[in-house]
């Protein structure tokens, strides 16, 4: 069975980075809303 | 000289009358679980004589197509996964100093420890040749270039890491004071190497399916398969610790003191919000390997239906979860996603493992009864052991035999 396929790694580039982007915000987000739970009010 | 050998003589005779009346049951005999477990623990043991006198296939539905099945695929690839609270609370307690979670430490150390000896040894009951599982070990064909090199080593010295890791437990029931005092002072060190030996056999697991690259279904096949597992073992052993936690909580509820008892949903609680930000990491990296694999083109049929059960049931939706519980402190919907996303673990690891394994063979694998049965004996059997520790070791009670340490002392007086 034929295993190697060539994959062109830059081709989502661009998605990958904008995805990037989006969980680091994301992660800020969350960990600051788990951080201002009712426990600490 | 005569004296010593008296002390020493009589001392042994203690320690066995001592073994002797702990051997004898505590509690009640006649409980729902034991009149389930024991009829299904004998059957299993009948099982594995059939398949030690006559081989795998007596009792197994595995042929050359599939030689992994449930026993792998559930025993070991999920079990340890679920085994891997015990290295996150050891991190979280003595590396970080959250003195908060102390008091499920032993517990939690003790269920990884039985787990490793549980599932990790389940790989016996699967080998061919049973009597090959030393040859990592003495040398013999060491295979340093296979994955399953690190990971058979591993599971031995982690498994000796983790019994120094509750020795103390152990110097305490039997009263060995100074045993005691010897063996907490190698806590630390034993915990660093445990943790590292954990990252790597954690993902190794995973390593191993990278050579299976044509069997495994594209949505599930990925070369980050070893950290995708790494992350997701973080998760999964804090569900387990909540999980196991609540129930051993209501078990051995005379066990532990109410200050204990109070504190123990603030633990829960934390333990959620450490769940939902390794899930949500999870999800990034497997939202990664989606765009960077194009791996949209798969979903339009069955496997691209089963595939996002898995990854949006029983990732996405527990980690939701997890966040709204933690933060509005719903202890009921807590343990709820800590159920869920250990279905997830187990959905995720048996589709790479079993499931979506050979997924183009026209012949299926599933799993004969008495695999099921034998899986059953492994988990009830370990229920057992663990409940004959816990009725015995200072495991959730407090130490009340031993003096306290004299910085104790001096720390509570200060």
């Amino acid at each position: 069975m034929e295993t190697y396929t060539y994959v062109n790694i830059f081709e989502t580039k661009g998605l990958e980075y904008l995805l990037l982007i989006s969980f680091l915000v994301l992660f800020v987000v969350l960990v600051r809303y788990l951080g201002a739970g009712r426990e600490e009010r | 000289m005569t004296s010593e050998r008296i002390d020493g003589t009589s001392g042994a005779r203690r320690l066995l009358r001592f073994l002797v009346s702990e051997m004898k049951p505590k509690g009640p005999l006649l409980t729902p679980f034991n009149l389930i477990s024991i009829p299904v623990i004998l059957l299993g043991i009948g099982i594995l004589v059939v398949r030690f006198i006559y081989g795998l296939g007596s009792v197994t539905n595995l042929s050359q197509a599939y030689p992994w099945g449930l026993w792998i695929g559930f025993d070991v690839v999920t079990g340890v996964a679920f085994a891997g609270g015990a290295y996150v609370i050891t991190f979280v307690v003595y590396v970080m100093r959250l003195e908060k979670y102390h008091p499920i430490v032993r517990a939690t150390v003790l269920n990884g420890l039985l787990a490793y000896v549980f599932y990790a040894g389940a790989l016996v009951l699967d080998l061919g040749r049973p009597w090959n599982v030393v040859n990592p070990i003495i040398g013999n064909s060491f295979g340093y270039n296979s994955v399953l090199f690190l990971v058979s080593w591993h599971f031995m010295l982690y498994m000796l890491t983790e019994l120094l890791e509750f020795s103390p437990a152990v110097a305490e029931w039997l009263r060995w004071k100074k045993a005691r005092r010897i063996l907490s002072s190698l806590t630390l060190g034993a915990v660093i190497f445990g943790v590292t030996l954990s990252t790597l056999h954690q993902s190794g697991l995973g390593a191993l399916f990278l050579m299976a690259k044509p069997k495994i279904h594209p949505l599930w096949y990925t070369e980050f398969i070893p950290v995708l597992f790494f992350v997701s073992s973080i998760y999964a052993g804090l569900s387990m610790i909540i999980l196991e936690g609540t129930i051993s909580h209501r078990v051995f509820r005379a066990q532990i003191d109410s200050k204990r008892h109070h504190k123990f949903d603030d633990m829960l609680l934390g333990l959620g919000k450490g769940a939902a930000i390794t899930m949500f990491v999870y999800y990034f990296f497997k939202a990664l390997v989606f765009l960077h694999d194009r791996q949209w083109n798969l979903l339009g049929d069955r496997w691209g239906a089963w595939y996002l059960v898995e990854v949006l049931g029983f990732v996405l939706v527990p980690c939701a979860m997890f966040t709204y519980a933690a933060r509005s402190r719903r202890v009921g919907l807590l343990r709820t996603a800590a159920a869920m996303a250990l279905v997830g673990i187990l959905l995720n690891r048996m589709n790479i493992s079993v499931i979506a394994f050979n997924w183009l063979s026209p012949v299926r694998y599933f799993p004969s009864w008495q695999e099921f049965v034998v899986t059953l004996t492994v988990v009830f059997t370990e229920i057992w052991v663990f409940r004959w520790i816990v009725l015995r070791m200072p495991v959730l009670r407090e130490p009340h035999e031993l003096p306290r340490a004299p910085e104790l002392e001096a720390r509570a007086a200060a």
